[in-house]
């Protein structure tokens, strides 16, 4: 459900979680994110920073600088300025992701796990069937159908959490159970209802199907995009992924060794919830690509 | 330059408060376990409190300096000495061109990690603001790892003055029992544990796991008991009692993986899918840096207001005013 009102819980004594709701809901990532953007305006006293998540928004404030009860105050009139979700116009650059489906390098992955490991369907047929698609044909057309949300990073710096902003992308997977101890860097997986790229080479839990290679981790700043940042995206961001064959794979990964590909990123968007809102309302849900 | 000869099972450099901004992007601050032995060592040798300096972990380094200047050492008890003669903790030291400053291994209740300052602090290149390394990533610090063996470590220019020493109750006391008391803040999940949950983790005695580190501190004790919130709830909050919607987790977390508690602690992740019915404040850091594995933490519940006091209390106490 989403709350009527947000629940403020202390998080010892520099931090409080401000809950919107107890339910996977692009609405609560867009109340979250707002109310983030709205902080960052107003420069609210003693925040220190912002970490939004699917259903709720960490703040790190400074003691010495605002008592809790003062930050909670502050925080409920901000959120009640923002007025309902509709309202919200968000800061979404859009990133498109040259990404190759059904990749030889996730299915080693795979079958190096099921000869390790545990043995387990291939995870682009178990995907397949979970969400009833006639084929990973389908599971491709399907994945790639849609722009997708930027919830939230975290596990990994730099890891997001995303979610399908078109419904008729909208996939569901089991976690692997045990974990991965391994997972080749630039995989895409699917977890719950959420998307994921892994940004280095990591354990994981996700289904895997498929691998992008373009960075979107860049400890030495070679790419003009990470000047500011070693990671590529923040919340907000939209990505979009392009299906390659092996040969376009290959000329992207040679162009990122040589340092010198162009990431393709749409930075003049904005994000308004009441247009998403009302243009999902006018889509079949139980359609697919 | 500082040579390094010996690295000690993990030094790293860090410093204070660490890299600060980017939790939103999944970065931890890293920075000092005990920030408090942190920031007198670096009052003692004359730098700002936050200036990067070494953090030892239970085994010290053995390190060759090459220019002459002043450090100190604050923290556990791990033996300095300086060309083979023993030096004081928690006080100024001149060191002379080509002399080793060597740490040995802190012996049972002595404390888990030293720190020691030089003089101009160290002069690695910052990343995203700070000097602070993060190994599981591998960023900042000397090659964004703990040192190896090698190694030149770069030193900024200072002037400290030797012989300064750190009042005796501006210190902070070490558990000499192996038994420590770390204050918990209740919180953001404590509605997911019922009242004997609560009851029993208050009153019980929690060991400190040997497979700790600076990601999480692993704590065995006895089960968690839930309220319906953590066994009735919607699908994806995921299926064990303890699991939540991915959530940002406060830095102090006491977050908890099925049974086992993990306290999120410096290099620790900003969020995920595990609820955290309790929050370890910054003021009882410390004592979370100084217990050594197989030691003894048990829990006393505390106010957000009492908690924020703590600090308060501490942050005075690292200051100048706390030398003679």
């Amino acid at each position: 459900m989403i709350y009527p009102q947000p629940r403020f819980l202390p998080g010892g004594d520099r931090f409080v979680l401000i809950e919107f709701g107890n339910e996977m809901n692009l609405e609560l990532n867009f109340l979250a994110q707002g109310l983030a953007s709205a902080i960052a305006a107003e420069r609210t006293k003693g925040v220190v920073e912002t970490a939004p998540c699917f259903a709720s928004l960490l703040v790190h404030y400074d003691p010495d600088l605002v008592s809790y009860d003062d930050l909670q105050r502050e925080t409920a009139r901000l959120i009640r300025s923002l007025g309902p979700s509709d309202d919200l116009v968000l800061e979404s650059r859009l990133f498109y992701l040259p990404t190759m489906y059904l990749d030889p390098w996730t299915r080693e992955c795979v079958a190096d796990y099921c000869s390790k490991i545990a043995s387990k369907e291939s995870d682009p047929e178990l995907l397949s069937r979970a969400n009833g698609l006639a084929d990973t044909a389908e599971l491709v057309r399907v994945h790639s159908g849609s722009e997708y949300w930027v919830a939230s990073l975290g596990f990994w710096p730099g890891l997001p959490f995303m979610m399908a902003l078109d419904p008729r992308s909208r996939l569901i997977a089991p976690k692997y159970n045990p974990p991965r101890t391994w997972t080749p860097q630039g995989t895409i997986g699917l977890g719950g209802a959420s998307t994921s790229i892994y940004p280095v080479n990591t354990p994981g839990g996700y289904q895997i199907f498929a691998r992008t290679p373009v960075p979107i981790w860049d400890a030495e700043k070679c790419f003009p995009l990470f000047r500011n940042s070693i990671v590529l995206f923040r919340p907000g961001d939209r990505v979009k992924f392009v299906p390659i064959g092996r040969e376009e794979f290959d000329a992207i990964a040679a162009r990122v060794e040589e340092r010198s590909y162009v990431y393709n990123m749409v930075g003049y968007q904005k994000f308004s919830v009441r247009d998403y809102k009302a243009w999902i309302g006018t889509l079949a849900p139980s359609d697919r690509f | 330059m500082i040579d390094v000869i010996k690295p000690g099972l993990e030094t790293s450099v860090q410093d204070y408060p660490g890299r600060i901004g980017f939790w939103a992007q999944g970065f931890p601050p890293s920075g000092p376990m005990d920030s408090w032995s942190f920031r007198l060592a670096n009052l003692l040798v004359g730098n700002e409190v936050g200036a990067a300096g070494l953090e030892c972990q239970f085994v010290g380094p053995s390190l060759r300096f090459r220019e002459a200047t002043v450090i100190a050492v604050c923290g556990a008890d791990m033996k300095p000495t300086l060309d083979s003669a023993p030096v004081p903790l928690w006080e100024s030291i001149p060191v002379a061109a080509g002399q080793t400053l060597a740490l040995g291994y802190a012996g049972a209740g002595a404390g888990a990690r030293a720190y020691i300052a030089i003089a101009g602090g160290i002069a690695s290149p910052p990343w995203l603001g700070s000097r602070a390394t993060f190994h599981k990533a591998g960023i900042g610090g000397i090659e964004g790892h703990a040192l190896k063996a090698g190694q030149a470590i770069p030193v900024g220019t200072g002037t400290g003055t030797p012989g300064r020493k750190v009042r005796p109750e501006a210190r902070p006391a070490f558990a000499t029992a192996r038994r420590w008391t770390i204050e918990a803040v209740a919180g953001p999940n404590d509605d997911w544990i019922n009242e004997a949950g609560h009851a029993r983790f208050l009153g019980s005695d929690w060991k400190l796991s040997s497979r700790s580190d600076r990601t999480g501190f692993r704590l065995e004790g006895p089960q968690w008991t839930f309220t319906d919130k953590a066994t009735n709830k919607a699908p994806e909050n995921g299926s064990e009692p303890s699991n939540i919607i991915d959530h940002g987790y406060p830095l102090g977390a006491i977050n908890l993986a099925g049974q086992t508690p993990i306290i999120l602690v410096n290099d620790g992740p900003s969020m995920g899918g595990f609820i955290n019915p309790y929050t370890v404040p910054s003021a009882a850091f410390w004592k979370l840096g100084q217990a050594q594995p197989a030691e003894i933490l048990r829990f006393k519940s505390v106010s957000v207001a009492e908690a924020q006091a703590l600090r308060r209390a501490i942050d005075a106490l690292c200051a100048p005013n706390s030398l003679v």
